[in-house]
């Protein structure tokens, strides 16, 4: 029941942020603020966490594929399919719920508290739309950017790691990773990227926006607000799965 | 002027607001004073539509803010400025950032005219040399002061302030209240303050409101408080001691 009624609050949330904004020039600086602080500041992470995992995806492809019967180009294009599928889009987006989404949780919810949300409303504000709107905007254009990011640091991931320890000579994984290649992968992980982007940034501000309370609350806050989250981010990976296959 | 009639507010079957009505006039400064937790920030916050009644009119110079829709409703915002009880800096913008925010959100001055009126309302409140300071680099009074400015940077009808002295020292408390007082009376505006502290009381409570458990009390001057025989308002008063002697002192004479 209480759930449900949030559910209620997290769309009527939602109507008052995609109403009109007061004024467009100010919302249009907003998003790139918002671009640089949520989208911009990601890329190192990102950056960082897919040479790892497309260094560690290559070995263990490698190592469960110590057969010669079976082609070793598949190392390659195991990673390559792994994280154009599921890695670069929806594990990078349990991460990035985990990173942007505590950010947004954490910054709105610190202004609810401390009145600040207050103070917009009795401006004449649009707090809702004024704070929300151009962090959903910079995170759904952001994301499928840091998908291509983390795709292409993956791949590079496993160039560096594989010969590195022997495990696949570069040439053969080179040509793996070009092998028997399907573009649709790229759409529709791509599609992914812009519903996780959405989850993300309005799940996170409906936390951040509700908060009661004081400091303490904004941390419980932001901490249930990354595990509702990465609930509807698997959710929503099931049902586009489901639709775009 | 601002009038309020018998408004009711509760949440979740709490009744914090029981039939309140007030007039509050301009050129003044208006108080209501009580014990904390005994509804004011609520009321403060009722009148101004931050919360929305259950029952009862709130009057702006004869137009009933309960009845208005949003737009209308927004329009008047503009005529409203408000000091909350920490401040409510925007912490992301500077001191004059957050001074320039309600004209660079409504106002179609130039920058030129924008920065004139910046200027002019740190200065009021005597805020010099931090126009590029974050409110995290400034002290707690000035934040204050800073607040004020803000919230009088479109020339509002009506100010509202929430517990403005808390965590205050009292000689800062006093400048503050000073502060309020003379742009109440300079500018013709209708202020609303919300306080616990007495010293504000004696120094500029031209029209008190005394609630205890969100029902009215008692209403006059600060002249008429000392001398008030309400149980609850004596009680609130005299829990300094120093009012008593003040009080007595003055019989005497
Ligand atoms: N949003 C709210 N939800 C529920 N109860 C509230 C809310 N805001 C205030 N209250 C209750 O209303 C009463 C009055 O609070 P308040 O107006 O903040 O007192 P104060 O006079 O100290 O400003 C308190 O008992 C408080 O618990
Ligand atoms: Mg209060």
């Amino acid at each position: 029941m209480k759930s449900l009624e949030q559910v209620g609050k997290y769309f009527e949330l939602l109507v008052r942020v995609f109403s009109k904004p007061e004024r467009h020039s100010i919302y249009v600086r907003q998003v790139f603020n918002e671009i640089d602080n949520l989208g911009v500041n990601s890329v190192g992470i990102v950056t960082v966490i897919s040479i790892f995992m497309g260094g560690i995806m290559t070995l263990q492809v490698a190592y469960n594929l110590q057969n010669p019967l079976l082609p070793i180009y598949l190392i390659g294009l195991g990673t390559r399919d792994t994280l154009i599928l599921e890695f670069s889009s929806t594990i990078l987006a349990l991460i990035m719920a985990g990173k942007i989404g505590s950010n947004i949780t954490s910054e709105i919810g610190s202004m609810k508290v401390t009145e600040q949300i207050d103070s917009l409303e009795i401006m004449g504000v649009n707090s809702a739309s004024y704070l929300i709107l151009p962090k959903i905007i910079a995170v759904v254009l952001m994301f499928p950017v840091l998908y291509i990011i983390s795709v292409f640091f993956g791949l590079i991931g496993g160039l560096i790691v594989g010969p590195a320890v022997g495990a696949v000579t570069a040439t053969d994984y080179l040509n793996g990773i070009q092998y028997l290649f399907n573009s649709y992968y790229v759409t529709y992980s791509l599609i992914k990227c812009l519903v996780f982007g959405f989850l993300i940034s309005s799940i996170s501000a409906f936390f951040g926006y509700t908060v009661e309370g004081g400091a303490f609350d904004v941390g419980t806050a932001s901490t249930r607000a990354v595990v509702n989250t990465n609930i509807m981010i698997l959710v929503w990976d099931l049902i586009l799965t489901q639709l775009l296959f | 002027m601002i009038e309020v009639r018998n408004i009711y507010k509760s949440f979740e079957n709490k009744d914090v607001l029981k039939n309140i009505s007030k007039v509050f006039n301009e050129g003044e400064t208006n108080l209501i004073i009580g014990r904390s937790g005994s509804g004011k920030t609520v009321l403060l916050k009722s009148i101004v539509g931050l919360h929305e009644v259950d029952q009862g009119q709130i009057l702006y110079d004869g137009r009933d803010f309960t009845k208005m829709n949003p737009k209308l409703r927004k329009k008047l915002r503009q005529e409203m400025g408000m000091v909350f009880q920490g401040g409510a800096l925007f912490d992301s913008l500077t001191v004059e950032e957050n001074v320039r925010f309600p004209l660079d959100m409504f106002s179609e001055m130039s920058g030129v005219e924008k920065q004139k009126q910046v200027d002019f309302c740190l200065e009021r409140v005597n805020i010099r040399d931090a126009n590029k300071l974050y409110p995290s680099e400034i002290s707690g009074g000035m934040q204050k002061r800073v607040a004020i400015a803000r919230a009088i940077v479109l020339n509002p009808k009506y100010l509202f302030c929430d517990e403005p002295n808390s965590g205050l020292d009292p000689e800062t408390s006093l400048v503050i209240d000073k502060l309020v007082r003379s742009i109440t009376v300079d500018l013709k505006i209708t202020t609303i303050i919300n306080t616990h502290d007495m010293n504000s009381v004696m120094e500029i409570g031209d029209n008190i409101l005394f609630i205890s458990d969100g029902e009215m009390c008692w209403e006059g001057n600060r002249k008429e408080i000392l001398h008030s025989t309400n149980q609850k308002l004596q009680e609130f008063v005299f829990a300094n001691k120093q009012y008593q002697r003040i009080r007595d002192d003055k019989i005497k004479e």
